[in-house]
């Protein structure tokens, strides 16, 4: 038995239920979309229906993971954790991305993507509180956080290429939680029993 | 070092209890089917460990309904997070006595006449059964 082992997988489930991520990702291509007025998207209605749709898929997928790994309240400090990176890392993604290229007087309007950049940094230090962090998430959120920062984003505004890029990101990140999930639990199996 | 330091604590101390406290030690609480899926335990085997537990104090043990489905929560007591965390600890206690125990053994060359002579020595193997 290797309790560090046991410890980590109980401790880590809640965080790299990665499916999640799929339609979460979605929702973040649908909003670029929506917000380059992209086909049926630039209605709103459409919009909405769209965003209903992820939030139902979100919820089918969370009870995939309950009826086929089981459900798991972490400890009171990893929430802690998980909620005190989450808040300042909001807070710290809108200075820098407002510092980094904006509209404010005091933004240094740099030539680079601050949605991308600031969002795979905000990722990066999440990943490493709450689950490790794995070496696919230094590879996807570090690789997201030097692509928006290569200064090569001159010209028009690149926030929706910003947003598609971090919702193929999350999307990719999260199918690589799953079979995180997977390697350490087992593939889901409707065959064991519920007490 | 006092002897009863180191004497093991039977109930925690069989592996599929021991894996059962250790998983939920790093967490507020996980229900049967996760248990069921980290420890690699029949349902048969982990209800009766889990009894066990419960009427040992180490455990509650919360059976509800979720979307018409029951589910058993479980959750550790302090008593149970103390007793596990001791466990823990004299099992590294005990490696590491046996770690300098055979670091502190003259090192000898196996040679055919030798090679079983240490048949008879024991040493804490740090196994679980």
């Amino acid at each position: 038995m290797d309790p560090e082992r046991l410890r980590s997988a109980a401790a880590e489930y809640p965080y790299l239920r990665g499916l999640v991520s799929i339609p979460a990702g979605a929702l973040f291509i649908v909003a670029a979309l929506g917000n380059a007025g992209w086909g049926p998207l630039e209605h709103d209605w459409v919009f909405v229906t769209a965003v209903l749709l992820i939030a139902a898929a979100c919820a089918a997928i969370n009870r995939f993971y309950n009826e086929h790994y089981g459900r798991v309240t972490p400890s009171t400090r990893q929430q802690v954790k998980a909620v005190a990176v989450t808040a300042a890392g909001v807070l710290l993604m809108l200075v820098a991305a407002t510092l980094l290229r904006s509209r404010a007087s005091w933004s240094l309007d740099l030539p680079v993507n601050p949605i991308p950049a600031v969002f795979g940094a905000l990722m990066l230090a999440y990943s490493a509180a709450v689950a490790g962090p794995r070496p696919h998430h230094v590879v996807i959120w570090g690789g997201l956080m030097v692509a928006g920062l290569v200064p090569v984003w001159d010209g028009a505004d690149p926030s929706n290429v910003g947003l598609v890029m971090c919702g193929v990101a999350v999307m990719l990140n999260g199918l690589l939680d799953h079979l995180q999930i997977v390697r350490t639990l087992g593939p889901a199996s409707p065959s064991l029993g519920r007490g | 070092m006092a002897d009863d330091e180191l004497v093991l604590d039977k109930l925690v101390h069989e592996p599929g209890r021991l894996a059962i406290l250790t998983v939920l030690s790093s967490v507020n609480d996980a229900d049967f089917l996760f248990l069921q899926r980290t420890t690699g335990l029949t349902k048969g085997n982990l209800s009766s460990h889990l009894t066990k537990l419960d009427d040992a104090g180490l455990v509650t043990i919360e059976k509800r309904f979720v979307l018409k489905k029951p589910n058993t929560r479980v959750a550790l007591t302090p008593s149970g997070k103390r007793r596990v965390a001791d466990h823990w600890e004299r099992l590294d206690r005990l490696k590491a006595l046996a770690d300098h125990a055979r670091a502190a053994m003259p090192s000898r060359a196996p040679s055919p006449s030798s090679k079983n002579s240490h048949a008879s020595t024991r040493f804490p193997s740090g196994s679980s059964k």
